[in-house]
């Protein structure tokens, strides 16, 4: 793709930008990080990452995802594979610094501050996972936020599944309480059995 | 709200990430590390590819490359005459065999010279 200049690929579909990215087009895929690379590194600080942690780690998924994206055959969406590609190296760099450890150690005391607050409270997801405790940070955001079933997050974080299970429930919960509660109220409240307990 | 309204409604914030604002900068280092990390692998096949010609080269000189080279022109030569005697048309043998064969392996090395030259401008 010689004549290709910026215009054109930010015209172009993501599958495109990949089929040109595995043909060996760098500026194609360059295109593809300015496009996805905010929604990464957003998941990357969702999870528990700080800022300069999150941008090292989506770099690192970037990269990564070039030199295997000869396997991504655009059957689901490519922001959603590279932030597949991000949770899991995230994971692993955890797991490097032995705070995964501390995650699948960590007890499962409730936290007394489940917030109440009122109908108009603007709905902000990331103040929100604030209330979380970082396992359940984590098993939250990479189940709703990287899109991975209950099984590969256990697999992932090499937890057992029942345990990822009621960090998600008791995650879910605490989100809940935090962004819908006047709705809750209406409804009177069901109870959270996660829809992704097949993994 | 309804357990499977209230997950993808979490889904959609989750997926609702607006773009930072130094998403383009954040974007050129992600690429100038693709670029480096390219640089260094053709360097790394250049310096391979050097290599493994300067081993060659050297084995050849030390196999005494010259002097079979005369032999095998003569082998050519005999075999030529030979052919001739059951063939008139061993032009090409003879060609290879004699003076033109400098001129076949140089036109040869015109065609391959083009060809790395025009790789290398299709790289760049």
């Amino acid at each position: 793709m010689p004549a290709a200049n910026q215009t054109s690929l930010a015209s172009l579909h993501d599958v495109e930008l990949c089929a040109y990215a595995a043909a060996g087009e760098r500026r194609a895929f360059g295109e593809l990080v300015r496009r996805h690379g905010s929604a990464v590194r957003h998941l990357l600080r969702r999870m528990g990452a700080q800022a300069a942690e999150s941008d090292d780690v989506a770099q690192d998924a970037f990269l990564a995802a070039f030199e295997r994206i000869a396997e991504f055959r655009g059957e689901g969406a490519f922001a959603g594979w590279v932030k597949k590609i991000a949770a899991r190296q995230y994971l692993r760099r955890l797991q490097r610094d032995r705070r995964l450890t501390a995650l699948a150690v960590e007890g499962v005391e409730e936290e007394a501050d489940v917030y109440a607050g009122d109908a108009d409270h603007r709905i902000d997801l990331d103040e929100a996972l604030k209330a979380l405790s970082p396992a359940e940070r984590v098993c939250v955001s990479m189940c709703y936020g990287a899109g991975l079933s209950h099984g590969e997050a256990a697999e992932a974080l090499n937890l057992p599944l029942g345990t990822v299970k009621s960090h998600v429930k008791r995650g879910l919960e605490k989100l809940r309480a935090r962004l819908a509660p006047a709705i809750e109220a209406k409804t009177g409240g069901a109870s959270l059995e996660g829809r992704r307990g097949h993994g | 709200m309804a357990e499977i309204d209230f997950e993808r409604r979490l889904e959609r914030l989750f997926g609702d990430a607006p773009d930072m604002g130094d998403a383009a900068a954040f974007a050129q280092r992600a690429e100038q590390r693709l670029d480096r990390g390219w640089t260094a692998r053709r360097w790394l096949i250049g310096a391979a590819g050097l290599a493994g010609g300067l081993i060659g080269a050297s084995q050849l000189m030390m196999s005494n490359v010259v002097q079979q080279v005369a032999t095998a022109e003569h082998s050519a030569r005999t075999l030529s005459a030979g052919l001739s005697r059951v063939t008139p048309t061993t032009d090409m043998v003879s060609a290879l065999s004699g003076g033109y064969g400098v001129w076949v392996a140089v036109g040869l090395a015109v065609v391959t010279m083009g060809f790395a030259v025009s790789r290398v401008i299709e790289e760049i």
